[in-house]
């Protein structure tokens, strides 16, 4: 039955997307009422099913089903298996997935209305949640590796929304390049568990292990997977790109940044802690990223001034901590602290575009007046050191600065080569005018 | 069902080189290019019916100075070499104007995929390329262009010199035997295959068509893959008796040529230049793949039809939007999907099939490869995946350029895609790069010689 379960989950998507294309090339006109009703009960059931999933893998825990279904690529000896592995962590992303894409739907029938990239919206929606689906189950690296650019795709056509603008590109861009560079580290880390497990199911990765344990190889494909999972998490030195992402509609704001996509990176670390409890010194890299994140990050938005950027600021602050969590070895925490704070930070970015008016017209808060509970730590700062600090943050410690300079030292080599290539070309011009010349 | 050759034999090049020497006498103008695109579309038939006709893969060599051969692969190359043509230019057939010449262009490149020796190799390649040479030799421009076409000739010629003195002259490339690959016909034919295909340090004649010449020219000199069939008929053979530092050299270059023409492109503002370069960095990675293993090989067979159909793709909506909107302007957005809503989707939609996004045909061929490429060497696996990187970002930066951001054109925006049916050419060959991208084993079946 759960084979079965497990299948209807992931095909709707896909036949739903596939559905959505059609529409859209064979320009079907399609009311707003019409999709926005459909593709919430779609929504509904998907949720329904995916609980349903739930249910039974928590009643079936700590064990785990694993699927493997036909070949996807086959040429000579080379197979590329849809293998899955469905189990309680698994089953808890895929419920979030459903169940919070379905209240951005809910959200955005009204806050989207007469919004001309509506019908885009809701196909990148669908698009993410499939992609979501597919990471949350994949069993091979190359299969997770599917899912994961599903997400980033859908996440940059989104921060891109509204394309006429050239600020929304801009930061478009800037995801992009971030994912790109942090999504070769799947690509990477599959090559490499290739050559030294012959094969890219991490389930197996731990067993086999104890084969080698001196082996440097095996430490190259956690460094890899540590590093992809960086840059959809927006930790430190990827952290930039996810406050300039904000420039989508807060819903898909909500969903990627605040939600879902961002939390891929932890859930990366938790399929991959059996892996990467037999490297300790991995662990440690992993806190201390986690640590220096949610500290830099904390500082930062306090110096921010606009709802949405402090949002992004406390959730890559979030994400650390639960970086920590995990490399400390709390893994059920961890987990518990994803699932509630996806739906916290969900609820908080979907009030955030309503700030204001809450503080207008909600009696419930009082008029104009923020009032600061709670201890702070800044006491025990000296006034010149807060001083500094606050200007570090207020540049965001120029981390967009040095990834510039990184950036100009890696085509430092290249722009030399061009302006030799360009030199060498204006030369041969001169020669065959030359000898042009000459033979007249 | 038994296929007779004969007349079928000579069918592609008398029907493009016959009306291409009458045009030199005859000008009938539009008629030409309505010409063109027919035959295009007739020979992209007459190779999609002999390719799945298994009774027609057979070797028929005369032996003689012209000798041209049917098989598995120049069958193949032939099928893309028309069919992406006539996808690029079917739908723009009434908003261009074709030269003459590109008949020429049609022809040489159609020779160059049928030779079967080198002798036949190399009068079509001099054909094709002696075109824009002319061109450039009247306007005394394009000095590195005649420069490495001249060290390309020389070594042409060097080469069958050599093969003279073996009395191997007119024997067809793949019957070559082992001993006559001697480091001199190695150093060689490296030169003419890399420099044919604009790959590193042989690239730069590039440059000098890029923005010269219209897409449709350049895309006939480069959609003949003469540098990848040189390859396959002449190098992989006997690739297994080389030194295996030249085989690691040829990939490293490869590799090395796909990154250096995506930051290029990347560093590049010129719109045309930045398609070229990102067309340009995507086929530097075809000899990658039939170096490395067979798995990584049919990888590359896939990959050929992908940017073959997706590139010109690519060039052909480019190029319907840039006549009607200049690029001219500086500016750092064009912000045209306001203008092409559809075609800006198709546009997009092609370029993720081919940077290598799941579901679309180039996540499949870069599967393969880079597996293929790690069983033989894994630095140079991870060399091709930061390739692919750049590339994709090259390819959402000439994106967003064209369609993306404010429109810097006063005019109220209006859409101006074309029609539904003018489109259908793009939309098959979506469909077959989608079709690739999720049943991969339906193509990879077929393309296995």
């Amino acid at each position: 039955m759960i084979e079965k379960l497990f299948e209807i989950i992931l095909v709707s998507p896909f036949i739903w997307m596939s559905l959505l294309a059609m529409i859209f090339f064979l320009r079907i006109k399609i009311n707003e009422r019409l999709l926005s009703e459909s593709v919430r009960l779609f929504c509904l059931y998907m949720f329904f099913t995916t609980l349903m999933l739930f249910v039974t893998t928590l009643i079936h825990s700590p064990s785990f089903l694993l699927l493997d279904l036909e070949d996807w690529i086959h040429v000579g000896d080379y197979h590329f298996k849809i293998r899955f592995i469905v189990d309680l962590l698994g089953a808890t992303y895929a419920v979030l997935t459903t169940s919070l894409i379905g209240i951005i739907i809910k959200f955005s029938r009204n806050y989207l209305h007469k919004e001309e990239g509506y019908f885009r919206f809701i196909f990148l929606l669908s698009t993410l949640m499939f992609g979501l689906l597919i990471v949350s189950f994949a069993r091979s690296l190359d299969l997770l590796f599917v899912g994961w650019e599903l997400v980033g795709t859908a996440s940059v056509l989104l921060i891109s929304y509204f394309h006429d603008k050239p600020r929304p590109v801009s930061h478009a861009i800037k995801a992009m390049v971030t994912y790109r560079i942090c999504d070769m580290g799947i690509l990477a880390a599959a090559a490499w568990s290739h050559l030294q497990f012959h094969s890219t199911d991490f389930v197996i990765f731990p067993k086999m292990l104890h084969a080698d344990p001196h082996s440097f190889g095996p430490v190259v494909v956690g460094f890899f997977v540590l590093w992809a999972s960086l840059g959809k998490a927006g930790q430190l030195p990827m952290s930039s790109w996810l406050p300039a992402a904000m420039e989508g509609p807060t819903p898909s704001s909500a969903i990627f940044y605040g939600a879902l996509s961002v939390h891929l990176g932890p859930f990366l670390l938790l399929r991959f802690y059996d892996y990467f409890s037999h490297f300790p010194s991995l662990l440690v890299v992993v806190g201390m990223i986690g640590a220096a994140s949610a500290f830099y990050a904390t500082l930062v938005g306090r110096t921010r001034s606009d709802a949405k950027t402090m949002l992004a600021y406390a959730t890559i602050s979030q994400v650390g901590i639960i970086y920590v969590e995990i490399a400390l070895g709390f893994q059920n925490l961890a987990l518990f602290h994803m699932v509630t704070h996806a739906s916290l930070r969900t609820y908080q970015f979907l009030r955030s575009s309503s700030l204001i008016q809450d503080f207008v017209e909600n009696p419930m808060v009082e008029h104009h007046k923020f009032i600061r509970r709670g201890f702070f730590f800044e006491k025990f700062i000296s006034q010149s050191l807060r001083e500094k600090l606050f200007v570090h943050a207020l540049h965001g410690f120029h981390l967009d600065f040095f990834t510039k300079k990184i950036i100009e030292a890696f085509l430092f080599p290249m722009k030399c080569l061009i302006n030799i290539e360009d030199k060498l070309m204006i030369f041969d011009t001169y020669l065959l005018k030359l000898i042009l010349r000459k033979t007249k | 069902m038994k296929v007779s050759f004969g007349f079928f034999e000579f069918f592609p090049l008398l029907s493009t080189f016959i009306p291409a020497f009458l045009s030199i006498f005859y000008d009938s103008g539009r008629k030409w290019q309505d010409y063109v695109i027919a035959i295009l579309g007739i020979t992209f038939l007459f190779f999609t019916y002999i390719f799945f006709t298994e009774d027609f893969n057979t070797v028929h060599s005369v032996h003689s100075l012209f000798d041209i051969r049917y098989n598995k692969i120049s069958i193949f190359i032939a099928l893309l070499y028309s069919g992406s043509l006539f996808v690029g230019l079917f739908p723009l057939r009434s908003s261009i104007s074709l030269s003459s010449s590109f008949l020429f262009y049609i022809a040489g490149g159609l020779g160059i995929i049928l030779a079967n020796n080198l002798p036949t190799f190399f009068f079509f390649w001099t054909f094709q390329r002696f075109i824009p040479m002319k061109k450039f030799l009247k306007e005394g421009r394009g000095g590195t262009y005649f420069f490495q076409h001249l060290m390309t000739l020389l070594c042409f010629l060097g080469l069958m010199i050599y093969a003279h003195s073996e009395d191997l002259f007119i024997t067809p490339m793949t019957d070559y035997p082992a001993s006559f690959f001697k480091w001199p016909v190695l150093l060689l034919s490296f030169i003419i295959i890399y420099q044919s295909h604009g790959i590193f340090p042989f690239h730069s004649w590039v440059h000098d068509m890029v923005g010269t010449i219209p897409w449709y020219e350049f895309s006939a000199i480069f959609l003949c893959r003469s540098g990848v069939l040189l390859f396959v008929q002449l190098l992989l053979p006997t690739l297994k008796y080389d030194p295996d530092f030249f085989k690691i050299l040829l990939l490293s270059l490869s590799i090395f040529s796909s990154v250096y023409w995506s930051l290029r492109g990347i560093l590049e503002s010129h719109l045309n230049k930045k398609t070229t370069y990102f067309y340009i960095a995507q086929a530097s990675l075809l000899l990658t793949g039939m170096q490395a293993d067979f798995t990584a090989a049919r990888g590359s067979y896939l990959h050929m039809l992908v940017i073959s159909i997706a590139g010109t793709g690519i060039f052909s909506i480019l190029n319907y939007v840039q006549n009607s909107y200049s690029f001219k302007r500086k500016s750092q957005f064009y912000g045209l999907s306001l203008y092409f809503p559809k075609l800006s989707t198709l546009f997009c939609l092609f370029g993720l099939c081919v940077i290598g996004v799941p579901l679309g045909a180039s996540f499949v061929v870069e599967d393969l490869v880079i597996t293929g490429l790690l069983e033989y060497h894994q630095y140079l696996g991870l060399g091709h995946i930061l390739a692919t990187c750049l590339n994709g970002i090259l390819f959402f930066l000439l994106f967003s350029q064209i369609f993306l951001g404010p429109t810097p054109f006063g005019d109220a925006p209006v859409n101006k895609d074309m029609k539904l049916l003018q489109m259908v050419p793009y939309l098959m060959a979506l469909i077959i790069l989608l079709l690739i991208g999720i049943i991969p084993g339906l193509f990879l079946e077929k393309i296995s010689w």
